[in-house]
């Protein structure tokens, strides 16, 4: 059965992704990839960009919690990563923290009106360059500075209807701790998203597996199973995740 | 005459997959016949590009005993899932992927895949040494799962499968999960070397 209206994906350019979503991120969604230390959630969110760019589709990256330098140096161990389309301006790494300073956004706590600069800020910088792929790296450090679920609630509708109309497919990371049960801070920012992409690591007789599973994503039939995933250096690779017949995986 | 392994080999399509079954007794001998058929034969003379998933010996092993044994490892790789728990890691070959333990075979898997994508060739082979190995290490029921997901994937790319296993009065039920997996088996005691 197919379904009345296929939308526009935006094809992360990782397969075994791509594939559960059935070709893509419908474009111009905003996805929360949660996850906690070290399940692959940034990797994810450069190949994405990587791919993105390699195809002609301006990638912005605002980083929150890393220096854009030492990104790019990780990314550099990564025989995807091309230097060239940093220097076409086809991916651009924008540093959030220096953005706030020179708006003078030095409170721990943003003011709504604040808020809105934050918004306007994005939101501008998405349509100057004609971004058509956003990563923030992370949510969880803005939402840290704005506190109030009402107001986390209203800064992701209007980030989200903002690079929805400026057909800008979002990628947004949210630091989680190891224990499943929530994906963001709040609790609140998975509600307002379009899709949820969650990481966890997970043991298997004392080793440890990566493991991915697409929560949510509005706009696609996608498959709600649990894969394996690895960071080869040709890009992100991922397997199903052998159950050997018991629930939640052996 | 009877045919030898090599040749039997040779012959089958791409995208099959076939047991290899060693007889325990004469386990070097088999062993020395199956790397002979499947690097040499198979891999070598077809132009191939062998990837070896070594859980019996680690790597490092069996590339000396292709070495010892005159067959050209230019296009061999290996997928190694035993040298890290044997804590044999210090000298790793540089055409190895090393997974952390053959309990991981998701990972295995991925490795698998991994190769098959950095060095794309119309004709791949994948040899796993061994099931029984595998066995030691992992359930019954992941490890049918396994073997089901990974044999249809590499079917469905054409990729040649053997899949060595030690015929074991003990472990029939690795033998029957086998059949039920590959497309043939072949006994190696009753074939020509």
């Amino acid at each position: 059965m197919s379904p009345a209206t296929v939308l526009e994906r935006c094809a992360t350019g990782i397969d075994g992704l791509d594939n559960i979503l059935g070709g893509g991120i419908p474009r111009g969604n905003m996805v929360l990839v949660a996850g906690s230390v070290g399940t692959g959630k940034t990797t994810l969110c450069l190949e994405f960009l990587v791919r993105g760019a390699e195809r002609g589709e301006r990638s912005l990256f605002l980083s929150v919690t890393e220096a854009s330098s030492k990104l790019i140096q990780n990314l550099s161990t990564f025989e995807f990563f091309r230097t060239d389309l940093i220097e076409q301006g086809e991916l651009v790494f924008v540093d959030l923290p220096s953005v706030y300073d020179r708006l003078g956004l030095g409170k721990e706590e943003l003011a709504p009106e604040e808020i809105d600069i934050v918004i306007r800020t994005i939101s501008d910088l998405v349509r100057s360059l004609g971004a058509k792929r956003l990563v923030l790296d992370s949510l969880t450090s803005v939402c840290y500075r704005i506190r109030k679920d009402e107001q986390i609630r209203d800064f992701m509708l209007r980030l989200g209807q903002e690079l929805n109309e400026a057909g800008c497919t979002s990628l947004l990371v949210s630091e989680i701790g190891p224990t499943p049960g929530r994906y963001s801070l709040h609790g609140v920012e998975e509600a307002i998203v379009d899709g949820v992409i969650l990481l966890w690591n997970t043991r298997r007789l004392g080793d440890i597996l990566r493991v991915v599973q697409i929560v949510k994503m509005r706009g696609t039939a996608h498959s709600r199973a649990q894969y394996v995933l690895e960071l080869t250096p040709i890009g992100i690779l991922m397997a199903p995740h052998l159950k050997g017949g018991l629930e939640g995986g052996a | 005459m009877p045919v030898d392994i090599g040749e039997r080999l040779r012959a089958l399509p791409g995208g099959s997959a076939v047991a290899l079954k060693l007889d325990p007794r004469e386990y070097a001998d088999h062993y020395f016949a199956v790397l002979n058929a499947t690097l040499r034969d198979v891999g070598s003379e077809t132009d191939a590009h062998t990837i070896y998933v070594a859980v019996t010996n680690p790597a490092a092993f069996v590339w000396s005993l292709a070495q010892a044994l005159d067959i050209p490892v230019e296009r061999i790789s290996f997928v190694d899932a035993i040298s890290h728990i044997m804590m044999n890691y210090s000298n790793p070959l540089s055409n190895a992927t090393y997974v952390e333990s053959p309990r991981a075979l998701e990972e295995i898997m991925l490795r698998v895949e991994y190769l098959l994508r950095k060095f794309p060739h119309p004709r791949s082979i994948v040899v796993i040494d061994s099931v029984n190995s595998l066995a030691i290490h992992n359930p019954p029921e992941l490890l049918s799962e396994f073997f089901h997901i990974l044999l249809n994937n590499l079917k469905s790319r054409s990729v040649l499968t053997l899949v060595l296993e030690t015929s074991e009065e003990e472990q029939k039920g690795i033998e029957q999960m086998l059949n039920l997996v590959v497309d043939e088996t072949i006994d190696v005691a009753r074939m020509g070397r």
